[in-house]
C-alpha cells in the first residue's frame, strides 16, 4: 500500500465509514470500468479497493477527502493489477467502445438507457486510457486538478495538458452526428 | 498583445474553475474582445455540462453492491420491512369482513379520528408523490421488478437500510402486482425512498424514511399488535402510515383500489394470504 493511500484515510466511526464508502460506489465502478474496459475486472478492482480501504481505515488517522482517497486506492489497485498482467489487445479492439456503451446485460436496464449517458460513455470509451482517466475524474466526478494529480500520481502540469487534449477530442466527437460517431467506433 | 493561441490553452482550466489571478483576469479581458475565443469557450462549457450530467457514468451492479456490503463494517442494526406485511395483513382482514371500505374510507370518521383534512406531513407527502408518479411527472431512478435490485439501489443513497420483501408465487399462481422501481424524493432535510408498484394497471406507492425524521400522526388510529396505523384520506387517496423499528412508512393508493387488493403487494401468493392477521374489530363500526 502506498503512502498516499495510508495517509488519507478517514478514521473514526465504522458506520460513518460505511456510509461514505457506499456513497462512492457508483463513481468508483464507473472509474474502474473506464480504466479496465471489462465489467468483471472492474468489479474485482472495486472490491479490492474496498478491502484495502477497510484495512487502512482501521489503522489510519482521520483525514479529509475520503472520496479522493478511495479513487487513489482504486487507481493503484488497477496499476498493480495491470503490471502483473501484460496489457491486452483490448485497448484498440474494434467495437469495444460500443460494448461499453450498453449499461449491462439486464434487458430492463438496457431499456432505461439514458441517451446522454450513452453519448458520453461512448465518447469517453473512444479516448486513449491516459485521457479517459483524467476526463472521468475531472469532467464526470468533478475532482480538482490537485486531486487528480494525487490520485494519478503525476504532476499537475501533466494533468492539465492531458485534459486540454482530451477535451479537444471530446468536443469534436460530441459535436459529430451520431452516424459518424458509430462509424468511427 | 498575447495571441489567441496563448489564451486558448486557458480555456479548459477556466471551464474547470482552476484559472486564477492574473491569468484569469487576462483571459476574461481577452474574451471581451475576441468572438472566436468566446465561441470556443461556449463549446467547451456545453461539452463540460454534458459530461457532468452523465454522472454517475455507470451504476454499480447489484451483485457488486452486495459484495461491497459484505466487506464493509456491519451496520449496527438491520431494519427489515416487516411492518408493511402487518399493515397489509390488517387491511386485508378488514376488507375481508366487508367493513374495510366504510371503516377506513367511508364518510363517517371513527370516534378517535382527527378531522379528515388534517393529514400528517408524511401522509400528505405520500399522496402528493403518488399523484405525481401517476401523472407521469416523477420518473423512476431505478426500474426493476426485482426487489433485491431496487433495495440495492437504495443502499447508500438513503440514510437507512431498506429491504423490500419478495414473495414468490406458488405453482399455478399469478402475481397480482408488479414492482416497478423506485427513486429518491426529498423530505424535509433528507431523502425518503419512493417505491412504485402497479396492480391491475393502478399505481400503488410506498414511501419510507427514518422514524427520526418523521412519525405518523392524524387520521384514524388502528392498532394491531404493537403497531399503530394511521389511516387517512388525502387528496382523494387512501394513505396508511405507521412507524416500526426505526422506519416510518406510508402506503398510498387510489380509493378505487380495494384495500384487500393493495395487500397483495406483500401477499401475492396463497400461502402469504393465509398469514393475514386478524384485525381488531372496532366497536360501533
Amino acid at each position: 500500500m502506498s503512502d498516499a493511500e495510508g495517509g488519507r484515510a478517514s478514521g473514526g466511526d465504522g458506520e460513518e465509514f460505511r456510509r461514505e464508502a457506499v456513497a462512492c460506489l457508483d463513481g468508483l465502478y464507473g472509474f474502474a470500468l473506464s480504466l479496465t474496459r471489462d465489467r468483471l475486472i472492474a468489479e474485482d478492482v472495486v472490491q479490492e479497493t474496498y478491502v484495502r480501504a477497510l484495512a487502512a481505515h482501521r489503522k489510519a488517522a482521520p483525514g479529509e477527502n475520503m472520496r479522493a482517497w478511495l479513487f487513489t486506492i482504486l487507481h493503484n489497485v488497477w496499476r498493480n493489477e495491470r503490471r502483473r498482467k501484460q496489457p491486452t489487445a483490448l485497448e484498440d479492439a474494434p467495437g469495444l467502445a460500443d460494448r461499453l456503451v450498453a449499461p449491462g446485460g439486464d434487458p430492463e436496464r438496457a431499456l432505461e438507457r439514458n441517451e446522454t449517458q450513452d453519448l458520453v460513455r461512448g465518447a469517453i470509451a473512444r479516448l486513449p486510457e491516459s485521457f479517459r482517466e483524467v476526463v472521468v475524474l475531472r469532467c464526470v466526478e468533478g475532482f480538482s486538478y490537485r486531486d487528480l494529480a494525487n490520485i494519478l500520481g503525476c504532476p499537475a502540469g501533466t494533468v492539465m495538458s492531458r485534459l486540454a487534449r482530451a477535451r479537444t477530442i471530446l468536443r469534436r466527437d460530441l459535436a459529430r452526428p451520431a452516424a459518424a460517431r458509430n462509424g468511427a467506433a | 498583445m498575447t495571441s489567441c493561441a496563448a489564451f486558448r490553452q486557458y480555456v479548459a482550466a477556466y471551464v474547470d474553475g482552476e484559472l486564477v489571478g492574473e491569468d484569469r483576469a487576462g483571459f476574461e479581458a481577452h474574451l471581451g474582445t475576441c468572438p472566436s475565443c468566446r465561441r470556443l469557450l461556449e463549446e467547451e462549457q456545453t461539452a463540460a455540462a454534458l459530461l457532468r450530467s452523465a454522472s454517475p457514468l455507470h451504476e454499480a451492479p447489484a451483485a457488486l453492491r452486495r459484495r461491497v456490503d459484505r466487506i464493509l463494517p456491519p451496520r449496527r442494526r438491520e431494519l427489515p420491512l416487516r411492518p408493511w406485511l402487518t399493515v397489509a395483513a390488517a387491511a386485508a382482514a378488514l376488507a375481508a369482513t366487508g367493513l374495510a371500505a366504510r371503516a377506513l374510507w367511508g364518510p363517517r370518521p371513527p370516534a378517535d379520528a382527527r378531522p379528515a383534512d388534517v393529514a400528517s406531513a408524511f401522509a400528505a407527502m405520500a399522496a402528493d408523490t403518488h399523484l405525481r408518479y401517476a401523472r407521469g411527472q416523477l420518473p423512476l431512478e431505478v426500474q426493476s421488478d426485482r426487489p433485491e435490485q431496487v433495495s440495492g439501489w437504495f443502499s447508500g443513497r438513503v440514510p437507512f437500510h431498506l429491504a423490500l420483501p419478495d414473495y414468490p408465487v406458488g405453482p399455478g399462481e399469478q402475481k397480482f402486482y408488479r414492482l416497478e422501481g423506485g427513486r429518491l424524493v426529498s423530505f424535509r432535510s433528507d431523502y425518503a425512498a419512493y417505491v412504485a408498484y402497479r396492480m391491475d394497471d393502478q399505481p400503488i406507492s410506498l414511501l419510507v424514511t427514518s422514524a427520526s425524521t418523521v412519525t405518523p400522526e392524524g387520521g384514524s388510529l388502528v392498532r394491531s399488535g404493537t403497531l399503530t396505523f394511521h389511516v387517512e384520506s388525502v387528496a382523494g387517496l387512501k394513505v396508511i402510515s405507521w412507524s416500526d423499528n426505526g422506519l416510518t412508512y406510508a402506503l398510498a393508493s387510489d380509493v378505487a383500489v380495494e384495500a384487500s387488493r393493495s395487500c397483495l403487494v406483500c401477499h401475492g401468493s396463497a400461502a402469504e394470504r393465509r398469514k393475514v392477521e386478524p384485525f381488531p374489530r372496532r366497536p360501533g363500526l
